[in-house]
């Protein structure tokens, strides 16, 4: 009973740590977006509707950063993790497309070119899913090692 | 480590990306008064003075202005571009751009430019390297006014007098008005045509119109009395043309009745 009541302290004690880190983590990411977006505010206001998307974006990021934090420990983790990873190549995709973003203010055009930065953040995006796979592939050994499921 | 190189190259980029943003505000282009110009090879020169004052956190290169002017029908009639290699941060520039327009070229394509007052269209074109990273470009379309140079350029009937014997005189009214920025300095060669078309005379006069006002004055040509009378019975024309030295323009026919 003893040992039955320490492990459900464990798993309590596990959890809270795991909404602890999930929880500071996203605060830490939306400070930096609160630090940063009104820096972007000049660029933002040129191309309209940025804003709101980027917004969404973050919003998004958060939940599934603390899905995968809760979920730390277990193979869902690094399907979180890689579903994020893809989440930010799709929406530098659907947001920026061929990486030219054009836009009109009465009889003025403005185009700015960021594949540079388009591509700089596709790799990184990259190289963050092949980390997660690597996570998953390491994840699987050790559970294969350990004789424990996944 | 992955990881953490991954995050550091991350914050990198979102820094980069926030500071370009945040320094786009302190980028500040004013343009002046254009001044007009012309040179002695027929061309108007239209001069922009644009400043930079570039206080953001990174330089712009690779400037360049391209201004592009069409004539009425759609055709380009000048490009002209103004290219500055790098603006450095915390400086501030200013920049001569010059729109060179030949009116020889432009009364050659579109001589009915010169009778009519138009719209012009132009378009303006500025683009540079933002922080080496990112390509910008802004563009404009806008219309101007073109004033005329001979509107309503009127060439009446021709009065004849005797003036001897031999001879007669013939007075052809000529009036105009100068719509153009520019003043009209130059000759007016005009010759009297027999019904076959053979010269019979010529007559060649001075003109200096200044720009926005009208000129109103007379052709005069000195005919022997029988030609003068081939032409009151048989016909013939009057053929005008301008030279000056910012551009040429004619014939301009008028039949003689």
């Amino acid at each position: 009973m003893n040992e039955q009541q320490k492990a459900k302290q464990d798993r309590i004690k596990d959890f809270t740590y795991r909404v602890v880190i999930a929880v500071l983590k996203a605060a830490l990411i939306y400070l930096v977006y609160y630090t940063v977006a009104p820096l972007i505010l000049p660029l933002a206001a040129m191309v309209p509707g940025v804003a709101e998307t980027i917004e969404t974006f973050i919003a998004v990021y958060i939940v599934l950063m603390i899905i995968g934090d809760l979920t730390a420990g277990t193979i869902y983790n690094c399907f979180l993790n890689a579903g994020r990873v893809l989440f930010v190549i799709s929406y530098l995709i659907f947001s920026i497309g061929d990486g030219v973003i054009s836009t009109s203010y009465e009889t003025f055009s403005l185009t700015i070119d960021l594949t540079i930065l388009y591509v700089i953040a596709a790799m990184l995006s990259m190289l963050g899913f092949a980390r997660t796979v690597l996570q998953a592939i390491n994840f699987m050994s050790e559970r294969a090692e350990s004789g424990l499921k996944p | 480590m992955l990881g953490i190189a991954n995050m550091i190259f991350w914050i990198v980029l979102i820094a980069f990306i926030a500071s370009a943003g945040y320094s786009i505000k302190d980028i500040n282009f004013n343009a002046g008064e254009p001044t007009l110009g012309a040179t002695e090879d027929g061309s108007l020169t239209l001069t922009f003075p644009l400043y930079i004052d570039n206080q953001g956190y990174y330089g712009l290169k690779a400037f360049n202005i391209t201004t592009t002017v069409y004539g009425d029908q759609g055709n380009e009639v000048t490009k002209t571009s103004t290219f500055v290699p790098t603006i450095f941060k915390g400086q501030t520039t200013t920049i001569l751009h010059n729109v060179t327009l030949n009116i020889k070229q432009l009364a050659e394509s579109n001589p009915q430019l010169l009778l009519n007052d138009s719209n012009l269209k132009a378009r303006v074109a500025a683009g540079f390297d933002f922080a080496k990273l990112m390509p910008v470009q802004l563009s404009t379309n806008f219309t101007f006014p073109w004033g005329a140079p001979f509107h309503n350029l009127v060439l009446e009937q021709p009065q004849y007098s005797v003036v001897s014997r031999s001879n007669v005189r013939v007075i052809v009214p000529l009036s105009f008005e100068n719509h153009a920025t520019f003043d009209i300095a130059g000759d007016v060669l005009a010759g009297i045509y027999d019904g076959n078309g053979a010269l019979l005379t010529e007559s060649q006069t001075s003109l200096s119109v200044p720009a926005g006002s009208a000129f109103i004055g007379e052709l005069g040509f000195t005919l022997p009395v029988d030609a003068a009378s081939q032409i009151v019975t048989e016909g013939g024309h009057v053929e005008v043309f301008f030279s000056s030295p910012l551009f040429e323009y004619g014939p301009m026919v008028i039949n003689l009745e």
